[in-house]
């Protein structure tokens, strides 16, 4: 009746819910950190069926093909339980300074990371919604953690209204969307598509549905909110949106896309070209003036949600192989981003603790008297900027490649053009923040900062492996995309 | 696809004759009434006798957390009807089925008693 190991993932992510609760009540507060420990334990456990699928191969469908894992799905869930456990190393020392509801914030992370990894094998628009809300839902919370800070109420507010009206707006677009075709199932929607292709009620149903992933992954204009909450929230909670709920966002876009809406790329082609070219304008030239970093990581994370964009743009004038070089390019853009924000942003919460202060001034001469911590910052900084030899060139490369799968499309080499230009003035803000700490004069009293925990430190190694080494041998991620891309040709 | 949103027009008819017809009742009766003001008539109405306490009074946050749990169990209610008609054909797989929901649901309840959100004393 049920296929047992395909879905082992996810029960093992139910258990470790209930595990992560029983620790919360059961051990003194002090030892809380064992519910965050436990939470890292199940998500590597988790991992393990993905293992074990991937040897196995070949695809399976379950509940009449609205929940599907194939090799994409494994792809994406392995990256979210990875993203997931990094979060949470990330989480533990930051959590342990706050001083209350270390229980609650792992079990609502980890119950957002299970809504992840739902939706990455999500086939049907129902299955799809649960999955995005069962990201959404948790996550709404996490960002008004610092319940006393006004800044974090106001995060969680604007998340949360925002969120709802995203969730209204992406629901109204697949009520028309399943209006019009009759069918929720992705395969069977593009099996329907021909028939209603012009009717302007599915035309409409299919833009609603892409402003309500909009919103999701902060697109612009719909990125309004993503710099206040991500400034608002804890830091680790900021780490999480830029990629947890935002890598769901780009893996429903995804999904929804190249497979239910396969028949109307005509429709949301020329729609994400738009938008792809506005979020990154937009997102790099409001970071320029950013004097608060983790707000300017806000800003730079809605430019690469414009970047990942960029090969969705193309596909309607795509046929074959090229429309699946371009999920190819978006999905591993994605892979590599997960990596490198997350360092770039487990870096920030190190030096936040060592400074005490979140704003690029008060980084000045950071490199002298903490030169670990200001190298590390300038190895994700520079990746975040695409400077070879680090992973955030590839990432860049395989979307310009894209792009250009047609030269001889002028919309492609435009787009491309403006994408080149865009990563000059996305080098100058890095650049900028990299300035304060390595040349300007450190300041005459040196603030007193807390020691690097073991767990933060943790975060930053792995992540700090992955993008070198995703820069010097770009195989290590693109054989992930490479693997799962299979998903661009129904 | 045209009669999808012809059925719109019956949805604006309807808007508009609802808006007609409270415009028309407050505005008739704006026109027919005599108006003579007094303290009394200004204040709020509660069911006939004399206000107590402003009107922005606190409701204490544990009404919340006692209907949520109310609610939580009212669901499972609501799931356990129809699996109970049901539960001869469905046979073993779904008794351990709803065997693991409810005790999902009671670590929820447990959880709940340990973090000592149903004491009542203030």
């Amino acid at each position: 009746m049920f296929d047992y190991h395909a879905l082992l993932p996810e029960f093992i992510l139910g258990a470790t819910l209930l595990v992560v609760l029983g620790v919360d009540l059961l051990v003194a507060p002090r030892r809380r950190w064992l519910a965050g420990a436990a939470g890292i334990v199940g998500l590597l456990a988790a991992g393990v069926p993905l293992l074990t699928l991937a040897g196995v191969g070949g695809t399976r469908e379950m509940f009449a093909g609205s929940y599907v894992v194939d090799d994409f799905a494994l792809v994406v869930k392995g990256l979210f339980l990875v993203a997931g456990a990094i979060v949470l190393l990330a989480s533990m020392s930051y959590l342990r300074g706050d001083r209350y509801y270390e229980g609650e914030y792992y079990f609502l992370i980890l119950a957002s990371i299970a809504g992840a990894v739902v939706m990455a094998s999500a086939r049907d628009l129902i299955t799809m919604f649960i999955g995005l809300e069962l990201v959404s839902a948790p996550a709404f919370l996490l960002a008004g953690w610092r319940k006393g800070d006004l800044r974090s109420n106001e995060a969680s507010l604007k998340f949360f209204l925002i969120g709802v009206l995203s969730s209204a707006v992406l629901l109204f677009g697949m009520s028309l969307v399943y209006g019009t075709t009759g069918e929720s199932t992705f395969t069977r929607i593009a099996g329907a598509t021909a028939a209603v292709s012009g009717e302007s009620a599915f035309v409409l149903g299919v833009l609603f549905t892409l402003v309500g992933f909009g919103f999701k992954i902060a697109a612009v204009p719909f990125h309004f909110w993503a710099p206040d909450t991500y400034q608002g929230a804890p830091l680790p909670v900021a780490a999480y949106l830029s990629v947890g709920s935002k890598g769901a966002g780009v893996v429903g876009l995804l999904t929804i896309c190249y497979s239910a809406f396969a028949g109307a790329r005509d429709v949301w082609g020329p729609a994400l070209w738009v938008l792809a070219a506005l979020t990154m304008t937009v997102g790099n030239l409001t970071a320029l003036r950013q004097s608060n970093v983790v707000r300017l990581l806000g800003y730079s994370s809605v430019a690469h949600a414009g970047f990942i964009l960029v090969p969705f743009a193309m596909a309607a004038a795509f046929e074959g192989p090229a429309l699946e070089e371009a999920f190819f390019g978006s999905l591993t853009y994605l892979l590599v981003y997960a990596f490198m924000n997350l360092g770039a942003f487990a870096a920030v919460i190190a030096i936040a603790e060592r400074t005490g202060s979140r704003e690029i001034d008060d980084w000045a001469g950071l490199a002298r008297y903490s030169p670990t911590l200001a190298t590390l910052l300038g190895v994700f900084f520079f990746s975040l900027a695409g400077i070879p030899p680090l992973a955030g060139w590839f990432a860049k490369f395989v979307m310009f490649k894209a792009v250009l799968g047609d030269p001889g499309n002028a919309w492609g080499v435009s787009l491309a053009v403006i994408a080149a230009v865009n990563a000059v003035i996305a080098l100058f803000f890095y650049a900028r923040v990299l300035k304060a700490a390595f040349m300007d004069p450190a300041p005459e009293s040196l603030p007193e900062g807390a020691p690097l925990s073991r767990p933060l430190a943790a975060a930053l190694v792995i992540t700090l492996a992955v993008t070198l080494a995703a820069g010097f041998y770009p195989q290590l991620l693109a054989f992930f995309g490479e693997a799962a891309r299979g998903l661009a040709l129904p | 696809m045209a009669e999808y949103f012809q059925d719109y027009i019956t949805v604006a008819v309807f808007a508009g004759f609802g808006a007609l017809l409270v415009a028309a009742a407050v505005g008739v009766g704006w026109l027919l009434r005599p108006s003579r003001p007094s303290a009394a008539k200004a204040t709020a109405y509660e069911c006939g006798i004399d206000p107590v306490g402003g009107g922005w009074s606190q409701t204490h946050i544990r009404y919340y957390i006692f209907a949520l749990l109310f609610l939580i169990f009212d669901v499972e209610a609501a799931f356990i009807f129809p699996w109970a008609v049901r539960l001869e054909q469905l046979g073993l797989f779904a008794l351990v089925e709803m065997v693991i929901f409810i005790v999902i649901l009671l670590a929820g309840l447990v959880y709940a008693i340990r973090k000592g959100v149903l004491k009542w004393e203030s």
